[in-house]
């Protein structure tokens, strides 16, 4: 491959990957600008939205060149956005020919994610310390543990993704609310609310909420509200899936 | 006081476990989960004296300042931080009890708690824009002095 195409296909695919991987617009521009100065092409031409990177160079002579990628809302790799920064860092000191560079951002882009036990613990442990945080006693952070754990292996090992997201926050928030209920009638946990908001906390959309705030202080309004969309849209999820629960709980069991 | 030491770290531990969830590299845990429970501490230190609103603000202006500043220092993604250590903070509570206040007809009820975890989020909202038009020459300055 010719070494302008070599550059281009890197820049591209650096974008793609840090967008799937959830950084905010304005480092997927940056980073890409960065790289293709680095390697001697600045004529190259972006535009990101939050699931899309389209990209173009030439004219004075150079060929014509232009891509575009679909990228799915996705984020939560923050380890990927650590190490495109490191990679692009070591570009600019020229530590890295464009092919290394491109193999480099395939390696990222495949690397695995954390085991799933390590997931559904850190999910368990997550939600019994924001049960606590809540005002919850210790008995309601133990519950609140084991509704964390039932959450994150009903995602990763029941759904495996074959939900749509919207199914998934729903019928999560209903797996949680069901258990906790459950959980409480037994005795551990005394405080419901305590214990099911601590559960929920994993569901929540931290990466959405955050970047799309961060999207429109630099001014990227679309990709912004479309995040905070996303945002508002999961917590509805959430709540509906909550909500459903519970108002069956009390017109059939009685609260 | 003993809550406040017991909160403060279930703040750190908390924080920890959502920097695995979206994961962010185990080199950076230490940071993250310090991010989290200063959050913690500063809105607790807080509350009493000024109210919930702007003790949060203040939380996140801090959790924001933390992950710029770690950011610069450790030479990574200030995200890596504030996506981690803004997580205590975000109103999971309020969300759930106006859910719950929705499903059990008492509008008012949802309507007003409802309007209380808004709040919360935008004030949220206001600290990270604040804190996000610090300029960055700050933060590199006083990581400079840091590691000297």
């Amino acid at each position: 491959m010719a070494e302008q195409e070599q550059v281009f296909e890197t820049v591209a695919l650096a974008g793609e990957v840090l967008l799937a991987s959830g950084a905010e617009i304005s480092r997927v521009t940056d980073t890409m600008e960065r790289i293709a100065r680095a390697y001697g092409c600045p004529e190259l031409d972006t535009f990101i939205v939050s699931n899309g990177v389209l990209l173009s160079s030439g004219g004075n002579g150079r060929r014509y060149q232009a891509k575009v990628r679909h990228v799915p809302l996705g984020g939560g790799r923050l380890d990927r956005i650590d190490a495109v920064n490191q990679l692009s860092r070591e570009i600019g000191l020229g530590l890295h020919t464009p092919a290394e560079a491109y193999a480099r951002l395939k390696e990222i882009q495949t690397a695995p994610p954390r085991p799933r036990w390590q997931q559904i613990l850190a999910s368990g442990v997550g939600s019994a310390a924001f049960c606590y945080l809540f005002g919850g006693t210790l008995w309601d952070a133990a519950a609140a543990f084991l509704c964390g754990l039932a959450l994150y292996v009903y995602f990763l090992l029941l759904v495996r993704g074959r939900l749509s997201k919207i199914a998934m926050n729903i019928s999560g928030g209903a797996v949680v609310t069901v258990l906790s209920l459950f959980l409480v009638h037994l005795g551990i946990g005394a405080n419901l609310e305590m214990v099911t908001a601590g559960a929920v906390v994993p569901l929540l959309p931290g990466v959405a909420f955050t970047n799309g705030i961060r999207d429109i202080a630099d001014g990227d309004y679309i990709s912004g509200s479309v995040r905070l969309l996303d945002a508002i849209l999961v917590v509805a999820c959430l709540a509906l899936g909550v909500g459903a629960v519970m108002a069956a709980y009390s017109r059939w069991i009685g609260g | 006081m003993f809550r406040l030491i017991a909160e403060t770290v279930a703040a750190g531990v908390g924080t920890v476990a959502f920097a695995l969830i979206f994961h962010v590299p185990t080199r950076y845990f230490a940071r993250c989960g310090f991010t989290g429970a200063a959050g913690w501490l500063v809105y607790l230190l807080f509350r009493p004296g000024l109210g919930s609103l702007p003790a949060i603000f203040l939380a996140t202006f801090a959790v924001l300042c933390i992950s710029r500043f770690s950011a610069v220092q450790l030479r990574c993604p200030a995200t890596i931080f504030l996506i981690s250590g803004i997580f205590p903070l975000v109103p999971g509570l309020g969300i759930y009890q106006t859910a719950y206040a929705f499903v059990n007809n008492a509008t008012q009820e949802a309507g007003s708690i409802g309007f209380a975890t808004l709040k919360t989020a935008i004030a949220m909202v206001l600290a990270i824009l604040l804190g996000l038009e610090l300029p960055g020459s700050w933060f590199s300055r006083l990581a400079g002095r840091w590691s000297r």
